[in-house]
């Protein structure tokens, strides 16, 4: 089998913006369009990082991984087809939430996980404020806030490719009803980016 | 190890209350027209209106403003008459092949692969995919299209489709190659086939849509009724006879955003360049193939073989099965050979819904075939039933108006 620990598959709920981030990482032009199930195939594209030779992986957007119709489903059987990948879950900073159960199923399967809070410009915009900090302590996984219109926090994403984190999800769960302002005592890194 | 569903949204609960802080909000402009443009009593008439203002000023720009206002000239004035003298021996093969008819006063009825060819790919139709995608891409990038489909669940549920099947069917006026892709959004396999269907049959790509606007300018309405309705009574019949389900949908309706320049910038080139690259050598193709093919004498003997058909049972004189043969390779060559031949009026609007409804053209069959060869047997298995049913029906429509 081929080595995929280089592959950053993006996943996403459709339209929170994951071709236009795939554009600012690669330099690509998958299409991107204002209405969800613009992307229906995926998109192959190369990102260098500090020396680091990525492959991206632009995948149709999904609400869940039980695939509801055939671009699901493409999504569905990349991230089968690319065990180890590196998996860049792209949550839409105004709708959390809905992002979030995508992002604990791609963590239950134990993938290496990064997270991009896309659209954080439209979130502040309409007065919603995420956590990033005690969102990465909880997940264990880097949180990156970006705007992948205006190419806010791209950089700082490419970055922490490398330090995505492979969680257990009874750890988050743990760390989601425990005391979280108390500094974790686990030894594994949280993520926290500041190292 | 993975969570029941039930649990994973408790915990996405949890996790969303310690991080997740919305503060006041107040209503914007874009919130109060996404949502005047989405309830049915101000959103239907805003349809109505977005979709005749795109209609004109496609109709307007690529048809009367740039094609005849500019292009016919240079291609009629300059271009064929110049080629004609230049060209040597009119009475050869290439001549043939190449300008066509040396007589020919404009570059319609010429038909040769420089003159013709070219008029149509780059006189015509160019113009018309330039404002076709650029109007498009505001719909597309403004955050239109889900509202447009919110408003047509009702409609499409009626064929087998719900409202989210606008976004094939608007992509499809563009080129169908990608709105067959698009049908992917759609969850059932009933409805992918019926949407893939009557995109193939029912739905005028830009290229053929900016052909038409220049040869039967006053009858471009027609068509698109006939095609409309045909869309209609075909989606109705399918949906009865097809298995399967249509699934209710829940559509994620985004805000609306200013396009971004840029980004429209980029689509527009992107599509422009795989319109030069893919479809222009294949409408130069085309002309090539068609001229061979009568040179050969094969399109005059399936001309009388066909003739029956063509002449009692569709109204349309037999010289229409070249243009139809011609259609396998682009919709657009087949409209613009139309033109040269002799018909009244209801003949032209009968040849051209034949011409849209009959095969899908090759490139759009090849993307159906990866889609699936059972759906593209299933599918061409309708189209033939379509074609000489629908062929027939105005036919006898034009009878009882007493113009056929």
């Amino acid at each position: 089998m081929a080595d995929t620990s280089r592959t950053v598959l993006m996943m996403g709920n459709p339209n929170v913006g994951k071709s236009a981030l795939f554009n600012r990482l690669t330099g690509g032009d998958a299409v991107v369009s204002n209405y969800p199930g613009t992307t229906v195939d995926y998109t192959k594209g190369v990102l260098i990082e500090n020396g680091q030779e990525y492959e991206v992986i632009d995948a149709p957007g999904t609400y869940s991984l039980e695939a509801r119709d055939a671009a699901e489903d493409v999504a569905v059987r990349l991230i089968s087809e690319n065990p180890g990948a590196t998996v860049l879950v792209v949550l839409d900073a105004t709708r959390v939430e809905r992002g979030l159960y995508l992002a604990l199923e791609v963590i239950e399967r134990g993938c290496p996980v990064i997270i991009a809070l896309n659209m954080i410009d439209a979130a502040r915009e309409r007065q919603i404020t995420v956590d990033t900090r005690v969102l990465q302590r909880i997940l264990g996984v880097p949180v990156v806030p970006t705007s992948a219109v205006s190419g806010e926090g791209a950089r700082d994403l490419a970055g922490m490719l490398r330090k995505a984190q492979k969680v257990d999800i009874e750890t988050v769960r743990a760390r989601a009803d425990g005391q979280f302002d108390t500094p974790e005592q686990s030894g594994g890194c949280t993520g926290c980016g500041g190292c | 190890m993975a969570l029941p569903v039930q649990e994973r949204w408790d915990l996405v609960d949890i996790i969303a209350r310690k991080t997740v802080a919305a503060g006041a909000y107040r209503q914007n402009l874009g919130d109060v027209l996404g949502d005047l443009t989405v309830r049915p009593l101000t959103g239907i008439p805003v349809a109505f209106a977005v979709l005749y203002a795109f209609w004109s000023i496609f109709s307007s720009f690529a048809g009367a403003l740039v094609t005849d206002g500019f292009m016919v000239k240079v291609f009629d004035s300059h271009w064929l008459p110049w080629l004609q003298g230049a060209w040597s021996d009119p009475a050869s093969i290439h001549y043939f092949l190449f300008v066509g008819d040396p007589l020919a006063e404009n570059c319609f009825e010429a038909f040769g692969m420089l003159t013709s060819g070219l008029f149509v790919a780059i006189g015509v139709v160019l113009p018309a995919i330039i404002i076709f995608y650029l109007m498009m891409t505001v719909l597309e990038d403004s955050g239109y299209l889900p509202r447009l489909a919110v408003l047509m669940d009702t409609v499409f549920h009626r064929i087998g489709l719900h409202g989210y099947a606008i976004v094939p069917v608007i992509l499809g006026l563009g080129c169908n190659t990608p709105a067959v892709t698009a049908t992917r959004v759609l969850e059932t396999r009933k409805q992918r086939f019926i949407m893939m269907t009557l995109l193939a049959i029912f739905i005028p790509c830009g290229a053929q849509l900016g052909v038409m606007l220049e040869v039967i300018p006053d009858a471009v309405g027609w068509v698109m009724l006939f095609l409309l309705i045909g869309f209609g009574i075909f989606g109705f019949i399918l949906d009865r006879i097809i298995p399967g389900s249509n699934p209710e949908i829940l559509i994620d309706v985004p805000p609306y955003h200013w396009p971004l320049w840029e980004n429209v910038t980029k689509k527009l080139m992107n599509r422009t360049k795989s319109f030069l690259k893919d479809a222009v050598p294949f409408v130069l193709f085309g002309v090539l193939v068609v001229n061979v093919l009568y040179l050969a004498g094969i399109i005059g003997a399936l001309a009388d073989l066909f003739e029956p058909l063509f002449v009692t049972w569709f109204g349309v004189p037999k010289e229409t099965v070249g243009p139809l043969v011609a259609a396998f390779l682009r919709k657009d060559l087949a409209v613009a050979q139309l033109s040269a031949i002799a018909m009244t009026p209801y003949q032209m609007i009968t040849a051209v819904v034949l011409v849209s409804i009959y095969f899908p053209c090759v490139a759009t069959f090849v993307v159906m075939l990866r889609e699936g060869w059972k759906e593209l047997a299933a599918a061409v298995a309708v189209l033939v039933a379509t074609v000489f049913i629908y062929g027939g029906l105005i036919h006898a429509v034009g009878i009882l108006m007493g113009v056929a």
